[in-house]
Order: structure tokens, then sequence, then C-alpha cells
């Protein structure tokens, strides 16, 4: 017979006014299993939580229930005054008779019959419940971040600026992503370049931050604190331990005509190469679907056609023969910081629900281009030294008119959402232009000039009084007319179709996920929505989280975020993962879900409710070894306790401690004993 | 030979019992109801109730769960063979979830087994479900007494109840 | 039939499987037939008295089955999607069974009564039925013959739905009971399903016991509301619990029903594609919620 204590709380008479909790603590003193049934004014106080200390003592105590407030009140309080008590905290539980009971009925005799149902509920759960203990899990104080953008690289800095180790991964030869092809920055016009590459600097010196560019994550194993990641070290065919990047080979290589990925296609760069002057590592790389000699091999050619870098070489860092390598981290945190891509804007679509912008003749009229090929024009490092020069002839473009929204907000062409940044760089845009161009007009097609955020508004409003003139309408053609090419749209404000001679066009397009952030995801468990941006673990209260323990999120592979929104949720994530590093072990309530091998028949209904991948499966063999089945196990490292299995599972092989079965059921029977 | 006339020809058994469908039967009568809820959403949202000191039918009996996600048909088929006039299971609002999709799982399961138990001819007024937040205490207190009252007029459960004494 | 019988024969004595598991003749009408001997091939058949959903032999839980090794096994649509059941929840490989497809013009509600099959005489699944080939399988044999020239365009059953539906909820209520007060918990329901593979049934756990075992109302209604929700849409509406049930309860009816609540909300029917998720395991941010307040 289970020997339960009844704490009756008159909560000064906040209880007492509409519950008679005398009979209450009478009703439930002579039910089953009740040792010891009292009342007292405070229960919370010091002399209350004494009184159930002796009675735990005195009475030999295995359960408690306290009759009062709400657990999400005094829970904690009652646990821990039964933990001090020698009691299994988990062995406690409240009633709760005030915010649902005593608050909500005036008539006394209602309330004090539904007390005693409340209590007598507990009471039955608590003679099911069992003696739990916290789950302890180590933690590997070292965290791998994916992405060496600006978020990435915040991220990153902050870590290691904590004392604990980082893997930053960036699949491009160079960190910096798109903010070093920036020009300059909105609001405040100062430069990209001379902001960021300090911070490159800073992590690549940095003592506790391990840079592998131009990798990518392989596959990844473990949960919260303990994961194992396996990252592929393309190969560069260059020894990134001889190499003092001297840059003679780029000189010297003959293929001279490759569009550079760094201006966006308007400058040329060789196929062994450094894609920007400024990059970290500053270590070249080969592009072989570029380079002579892997061309040459490719084709199966006995003698290798090229080879000069490799005699330009003075260290003997050039080594055609490398392959990718393997490596393997043990890290006990993640931050994903992928970034984004923009929309591209021609018919071929590299999704299916995405529909190009045809009518505005982007790659076919050369002159047509989008918001970084013109950050790549404004740049004093780019392919103009800093110059408006229009593609086509190299001439300053007089009239420049600007689309917002391409790809953006329109539903017809894939994408629903706003891109968030688009106002504001066309703003900073039209300044940019008016600024080199004294002459130049900037002419701006929009729906909605979208600036919230500090010094926002001030800077479009900014622009347009500097002169530009923005225009609300959408533009529904573009064709070449001679040198000109013919802007049709429509005012929708004076009402008027409007047909403008614009020299250059550049179009705002829309920010996306990279391209196979969907398979990244999957290798991480965590979730995206429809266009692949990875989903947060709580939009409002927890942004920076996954729906899998341990890996965070920050930048634009979440949503569409601007430099400082990212850069704030870079700390954010980082900040989070300190104080996950704050100790040795990771402890947490042990409600959680266990599976009984027995009885679990392996058909997985449970693996696929998980939200958390908390589910793994397991190989039951016998003593000689042959396989008996496959079954559900729970990481407890991973599981969240929402019990969603459970109510799942058709055999009822996984309980979910603290909420079991045979607490639920008791707890239904005692209403109406 | 099919279902349909196996099921004509066999001699149509007396209703087994009053199906309680008797509008104000037993006068006075108090239902009993019992509410599985979520710990995060509804049943903070009726803690905010009582701290707002908002009156309601004290005919609600609450279990608390972690997550609608982990309330079972079983329970509400035990509640009503316990002798429960009433159920109510209730959440977290779509996209509120504490655990980000327990709700959307719970939503599926209950949206098959509310259809089912009216096909079976249990009253659909006998089993509510609503999303209630943490913050919408006053509509915690609608929903008790709106169930309460769709209850009332439905008499008590006395179909599911004298099953075992036939 | 030949076709068939060569099949398996080649499938036995090139030692591909160990056992074919089909139909043949026997003293009541076709039974299940499990041929270990390349010999006798011969005894198996297919003809529309072949109702059986094989696939339940296939269920892990079927030892002595299994000892016979590596099977073979005829399967019609409905049986296929079975089988589809079983490999989406990890039951079974694919590369541990051999399916043996057979095309299906449709099969008798009553195998016993070896009637000629008539759009009066067929199953009422095979009225609703949409895979007359499956094409999960390995080897496809026999012929489709021609469709039935007066097969109902309506399911009995889902004709019977309607007038269900018509009634007040006291009727229906009624209906059920009536249906249900006759179940001896007997299981055979349970027993013939392919895809009620648990280790052990909800009904049988006694901590908790959430199912009250013996066979009064109360206990039955319970039993048969839990085992419908375990089923929604995971049911291939192969008919076999009801062709074991002793009591003649319309389970069909009933799981039809369910089938029509997961089709309605869901959008989904049961395929013999394992790759495509159950409907119970997933959930759409659009799934209706109008019973929801």
């Amino acid at each position: 017979m289970a020997r339960i204590g009844v704490f009756v709380c008159h909560c000064g008479e906040n209880i007492s006014r509409t519950v008679d909790t005398a009979a209450v603590a009478q009703a439930l003193g002579e039910m089953p299993g009740v040792a010891h049934s009292t009342d007292y004014k405070y229960m919370c106080s010091d002399p209350g939580q004494s009184l159930i200390q002796a009675a735990i003592a005195e009475q030999k105590l295995d359960g408690v229930v306290v009759a009062a407030c709400s657990p999400h009140m005094h829970e904690k309080t009652f646990r821990r005054a039964a933990a001090n008590a020698g009691l299994n905290p988990f062995l406690c539980e409240m009633a709760n008779i005030r915010e649902q009971c005593s608050w909500i009925h005036d008539d006394r005799e209602a309330a004090t019959a539904k007390a005693i149902d409340l209590v007598r509920m507990i009471v039955e759960k608590v003679k099911h419940n069992q003696p739990l203990q916290p789950i302890h899990i180590p933690v590997t104080r070292r965290a791998l971040v994916i992405g060496g953008g600006i978020a990435g690289i915040q991220a990153a800095l902050d870590i290691a600026d904590g004392g604990c180790e980082v893997v930053l991964v960036e699949k491009e030869p160079s960190i910096g992503g798109h903010m070093s092809q920036l020009s300059e920055t909105f609001p405040t016009l100062d430069c990209s370049q001379c902001i960021l590459t300090p911070r490159m600097v800073e992590v690549y010196q940095h003592p506790r931050i391990k840079l592998l560019s131009y990798s990518e994550v392989e596959s990844l194993e473990g949960f919260i604190g303990n994961f194992k990641v396996t990252i592929r070290q393309k190969a560069r065919f260059v020894d990134e331990s001889k190499c003092n990047g001297c840059g003679d080979c780029t000189k010297k290589c003959p293929q001279k005509k490759i569009p550079s990925e760094f201006d966006a296609g308007l400058g040329t760069r060789t196929a062994i190469f450094v894609p920007f002057p400024q990059a970290v590592p500053n270590i070249p790389v080969i592009d072989r679907a570029n380079c002579l000699l892997f061309k040459g091999r490719a084709k199966g050619k006995k003698k290798d056609v090229c080879g000069i870098c490799a005699r330009t070489c003075t260290r003997g860092a050039i080594d055609y023969d490398q392959e990718d390598r393997l490596v393997t981290e043990e890290v006990g945190a993640i931050v994903v910081a992928t970034g984004y891509q923009l929309y591209t804007i021609g018919k071929i679509q590299p999704k299916e629900y995405l529909r190009g912008y045809g009518e505005y003749g982007y790659g076919e009229i050369p002159d047509v281009i989008d918001g970084l090929q013109f950050e790549r024009l404004a740049s004093a490092s780019g392919p103009t030294a800093g110059e408006i020069r229009r593609p086509s002839d190299g001439k300053v473009p007089k009239t420049v008119v600007f689309l917002q929204c391409i790809g953006s907000r329109d539903p017809a062409k894939g994408i629903e959402y706003c891109s968030k940044i688009c106002c504001m760089y066309v703003a900073k845009h039209t300044m940019l232009y008016q600024h080199k161009v004294h002459d130049g007009q900037a002419v701006v097609f929009f729906m909605d000039v979208r600036a919230g955020g500090k010094g926002y508004d001030e800077f479009t409003r900014r622009a347009m009084n500097e002169g530009a003139l923005y225009l609300r309408g959408r533009v529904s053609k573009m064709y070449r007319d001679g040198e000109v090419i013919k802007v049709v749209g429509y005012d929708t404000l004076s009402g008027e179709q409007i047909v403008l001679d614009a020299d250059m066009v550049v179009l705002a397009t829309a920010m996306m996920p990279q391209l196979g952030i969907e398979s990244l995801a999957q290798t991480l468990s965590v979730s995206y929505d429809q266009y692949g941006f990875i989903n947060e673990a709580h939009p409002k209260l927890r942004p920076v989280e996954t729906n899998t323990a341990g890996v965070f999120v920050a930048g634009a592979c979440q949503a569409p975020r601007d430099i400082p929104d990212s850069v704030a949720m870079a700390s954010a994530a980082a900040s989070k993962i300190l104080s996950l590093f704050s100790n040795a072990e990771l402890s947490r309530e042990p409600m959680v879900a266990h599976v009984n091998p027995a009885t679990c028949t392996g058909c997985f209904h449970c693996e696929r409710v998980c939200h958390f991948g908390a589910i793994q499966r397991k190989e039951v063999r016998d003593r000689q070894g042959n396989l008996i089945k496959v079954i559900a196990e729970v990481n407890e490292g991973v599981c969240q306790g929402c019990g969603t299995c459970q109510a799942t599972c058709p055999s009822k092989s996984i309980e979910l401690a603290g909420f079991t079965d045979a607490q639920v059921f008791s707890a239904i029977n005692a209403i109406f004993a | 030979m099919s279902t349909a006339t196996t099921a004509q020809q066999k001699p149509q058994a007396e209703p087994l019992a009053d199906p309680g469908l008797k509008p104000g039967v037993a006068e006075g009568f108090e239902p009993k109801i019992i509410a599985f809820v979520c710990n995060w959403c509804t049943y903070t949202g009726a803690d905010l109730a009582g701290t707002s000191r908002i009156q309601m039918a004290p005919n609600v009996r609450m279990i608390r769960l972690p997550c609608t996600g982990r309330i079972d048909p079983l329970f509400v088929i035990k509640a009503f063979e316990r002798g429960a006039d009433g159920v109510i299971v209730s959440g977290c609002h779509p996209a509120d979830c504490h655990y980000a999709v327990g709700n959307y799982h719970a939503r599926r399961r209950f949206a098959i087994f509310r259809d089912l138990l009216e096909f079976l001819g249990i009253e659909p007024d006998r089993l509510t479900f609503s999303w209630v937040s943490a913050s919408e205490g006053k509509k915690w207190s609608e929903v008790v007494n709106d169930a309460t009252q769709r209850v009332k007029k439905l008499g008590p459960f006395a179909a599911y109840q004298s099953l075992v004494d036939k | 039939m030949q076709e068939l019988q060569e099949l398996a024969k080649k499938l036995l004595s090139e030692g591909r499987v160990q056992v074919v598991i089909g139909y043949e003749a026997g003293a009541h009408g076709v039974r299940p037939a499990f041929v270990t001997d390349a010999a006798d091939c011969g005894r198996l058949i297919f003809d529309p008295r072949c109702v059986h959903n094989l696939a339940v032999y296939l269920s892990p839980r079927r030892s002595p089955v299994k000892r016979l090794g590596k099977p073979a096994v005829v399967v019609k649509g409905c049986d296929a999607k079975a089988v589809a059941g079983l490999l989406r929840e990890s039951q079974i490989k694919r590369d541990d069974v051999v399916l043996i497809g057979v095309r299906c013009s449709g099969v008798l509600a009553d195998p016993r009564s070896g009637a000629t099959l008539t759009g009066e005489t067929v199953a009422d699944k095979c009225i609703l039925c949409d895979l007359h080939e499956p094409t999960l399988v390995d080897h496809l044999v026999g012929e489709l013959r021609p469709p039935l020239p007066d097969m109902p365009r309506v399911s009995r059953r889902d004709l019977m739905l309607e007038r269900i539906s018509a009634m007040s909820p006291a009727e229906r209520w009624a209906f059920w009971q009536a249906e249900f007060s006759r179940c001896t918990r007997c299981y055979a329901c349970r027993q013939t399903c392919p895809l009620c593979f648990c280790e052990q049934c909800v009904a049988d756990k006694s901590q908790p016991q959430w199912l009250e075992t013996s066979p009064h109302p109360r206990g039955n209604l319970a039993w048969h509301v839990i085992r419908a929700m375990h089923l929604a849409g995971r049911c291939v509406d192969c008919g076999e619990c009801e062709r074991a049930c002793p009591a003649e309860i319309p389970l069909g009816l009933l799981y039809r029903k369910v089938a029509q609540i997961v089709e309605a909300r869901f959008k989904h029917r049961p395929t013999e594609d394992p790759e495509v998720p159950s409907p119970i395991g997933k959930y759409s941010l659009d799934d209706e919620q109008e019973f929801i307040l």
C-alpha cells in the first residue's frame, strides 16, 4: 500500500474562501493509500514546507501531493522541499485547486467537490509515479560553424572568444560570403570590405578557430553535446602548408577569360585563382573544369598539356594529384549559417515552382543586371574599379532604372515572401549611382517601400531627396531599342503608362536559400520550409534554435536577413552555445520517453512522429548473434518529452516518464471513484 | 452476401440503452466532463482564467499532459467508460506548439477519432476540441461553459454508462 | 494457372525460395497452400475463390511460416498493398520475399459458394478496386478478364454508409451496439489481418488495462474503436477480418467508413508504394480543423 501525504493549502483565504480545505483534507485522508492528510494556511511558506518535510520523515511517506496553486507557480518549490527531506522530487506533485478551482467558482459546495476530485486524481497519479533521476549528458565543448559569411564569421569569433574551439567550414575557397562582394552597406554607406576584412583575418589568426575552406559537411552522427561530423575537404590542388600566397601561379595561368564568380560574371579570372585579393585563406585553387591540364586529362591525354603553374611555383605547392580528403571532427554544437543566393531571373530555374521573368530580357540584354552585379560595378575592387560603366559598351549610363520585388512577393513567379533587404539596397544603389554619376538619373519602380529598421526609413527618404525618381508600379516589358533599353511600365499613382529609355536596368532579385540546402538540412535532421529556409524551433521564443537540439541557425539561411540581423542571430546562437558549453555535462529533466524492448515491434510510427529525431533504430540479437528484430530506442539527449510517440504507438511500447499510461489511467479512474 | 444485406437480414437487436437524447431528462443534472489539456497553452490559459477570476461552470476536471500529441484516443474512451458525460481535448493553436508539431499530429488523430465516434452514434457535442492559448483565459472559460451547456442539453451519457449493465 | 505453377516450380527448383505461399483446392473450397517441393507446384491455383490475403504470412510474428525459409507469395492488388504496408512499417525487407503478382478481375464475396463471378456475387472490395495488376511484384502472372458487364457502379457498403449517415445518432448507436454486442473477443479479426502485427496487442496489455477484455458491450466498443483507429490510413480493404469474424460483424463497413474519413480529410488512399507514408505519422499545416473551437 502506498503511503501518500496530502497537504491542502488555504493560500491565506484564496483557496479556503470557496473551498472547504478541511473537508478536502478529511476526504482525502479516507482514501486508500493516503497515510497522512492535513491542511495549512500557507504551504509554500517556510513553516508549510517544514510541515511537509516533517511528515515525509515521520510518516515515511512515499509520495506527496500538495493541493494548492498551479504547478507552474510552485511545483519546483515543493519538489525541492521534498528532495531536501530525502524524497525523490518526482514523487511530489501538485493539485491545482486555486487557479483552476477556488478562483473560478463561487459555489462552495461545488468547488469543494471539484477540489476533492482534483486532489484524488493527483493522488492516484502519484501512486504510479516513479523516482526519476536527472539525465546527464557529457558535452564536447567545441562547435562547428557551417558557412563562412558574415553570420558564420560572427558566430565563430564569438564562440572562440568565449574560450571554446570552433571548426569553421566554408564551401568556397575563401570565407567572406556575399558581404565581401558588396561595395557599401546601408544605412551608413560604410565600405563593406573595410568592416569585413579585419574580421576575416581575425578568424584566420584566431588560435581557437580551425578554418576548413573549400570544404563541405558530408555526414553527421550523434546528438547534442556529442556530434561527430565528417567533412569533405575538396582538393585545391595546392598544398596549403607550402603555398605562401605570392600569386605568381595565377599571373602565369594561360586560361584568363573565365567569368569571375566574385565579380558576378562581370570580370574574369584565371583557372588557378584566388577569388578576390583579400581572400582568406589567401591560397589559390585550381578550377578543374577550366584548367587546360585537367581538361586534357579528362580527354584521356597521356601527357599533361599544361603545368605552367607548377613550374612557376618556387615552393612546389602545386599538386595535380591531390584528392578530396575526409576529416572527422567531434563537436558539441553546430551553427548553420549557409546564407543565401539570388533568384535566377531567366527562364531556366533551379526549382519547379519558380518561374523566371522572360519579359525582362535578363541574360539577353547585357545591360540588364542584378543587384549583386551592380554592387561589383560600384565597388572600388570591382571590374570597373568603382566606375559605373555598363557591361555592353563600357559607357557611363545616364539613366538607370531599378526594379524592386523581382521574384519577391510574386506568387505567380513562385515566391510569396518579401526579401526584406531589397528596398534598402535599391535606395543605396540609387545613391551610389548618383554620387558617382552626377548628371545621372535613377528611376525606381516599386510596389511598396518597406524600410523598417533603425535609420532605414530615413535612408530611403534620403535616396528620394537626393533625386531618385520613385514610381509606384510594375514593369511589364523591356526591350532593346538601339543603344537604349525601352522600359514599359505603369505608374499606379498617376494612372499612366510610362515608357522610359534606360541605359541600364538593375533588377532587385529575391533572396533564396542556397541550392542544396535541403540535403544539408537532411544531413543535420533540421526541418526547412517550402522554399528551403531552415525552420527555427519556435518563431518567437527560440529564433536561433532548430528542432534538433544542439543545432542552431543564423543569418539568411533561415529567412531573408540583412547584415545587422544576421550578425545579431549569429551572436545569439553563439551565446546559446556558450551557455550550453558552460557546464561539462548537460543536465536535463528526466521527462523523456523509454521503449519497452520486449513489446516493441519496430513499426517506427514513433520515428515518423518524432519532430526531434530522438528515435533511433536498435538491433536485438540473440546470444548466437542472430538478428531477432529491429526496435526503437530513444536518445535521451534529444528527446524533448512531448509524448507524441506514446499516443501514436499502437502497442503502447513507448512510455513518457512522468506521464505514463499507468499515471493517466489512474487519474481518469480517480474522478469517478 | 454483402455487408449491407448481412446487417439487414440479422434480427435488429433492441437498442441496448436509452441513448440519452431526451433533453432535460435529469432535472438539475450536473455533467462530469474531463479535459485533457497540454501543459504549455491550455493549462496556462486556464491558470490565467483563474488569475483573472473568470467564473465558469464547475463541471470540468482537468488532466495536464505535456502536449496534445500525448493525448491518446484511449484516454477519451476510458473517460466515457468511467462515467464522463463529456470530454474536452485542448492544446496550443497551430504554430504555437511548444514541441512545434505535436498539435498537428493530435489534430489528425482526433479528426479521425471524432468522425468515427460520430459514425458510431456518439453525439459530437459530447466531445469538444479547442485551441486555447496561454493568453486566452476568457476563451477557456467559454469553452468550459459551452461544453457544459451542450452536454447538459444531451443529458447523462446513459447510453455508454449502461453498456456494462446489459 | 500453368504459368503460375511453372513459375513456382522454377523458383523452388532454382533454390531462389524455399516455400511458395499460394492457393490450393481443399475440402471446403480454396485454402492457403505452402508448397516447399517443386514437384508439388501442380497444387497451386488461382481463381475468384482465392480471396485470402496471403501477406499475413509474411508478418515476422508468423514464426512457423518463417521457419520454412525464404518465401514467394502470391498477391492480388489488395494483398500487394498489405505487403507495401509491411515494408513501409519495417516488418519485412523487400529482398527477403519474392512477390508473385496475379492479375485479378475480382473475387467472390462468398468463396465457398463457388458461384460464377457476376456483379451479384463479386466481393464488395472488388467494386472499389483500383489495382487489378500489382506492380510492386517481382513476377506478374495470369490474365485480366474483361470487366464484369453487370459490375455495380457503387459499392454496396458505400450505399449502406449513406443510409447510416442519414440515421440519428441514437439509431446509429443502436445499429452498432447490435453488431458489437455479438463480439466474443475471439480476435480472429486481428489474427487474420496482415497489418495487425504488434508483438503485444494493446488489447492484451494489462498494466494498465486500457481495453476491458471480457466480451461485454463496453469493452467491445472500445476494442473496435481502437482497432479502427490503429488501422486508419493503413487498412488495405482486403476484407479478411470480416470474413474471419464468426459473429458476422460488418467490420468491412466500419473500416470502409474510416477509409472514407481518411480520404476525405487527408486525400490519402492506401497504395502499393511503400515509399508513400501513411497519413498517421505525418501532418499537413492545411489539415481541416472545422471541429476545433
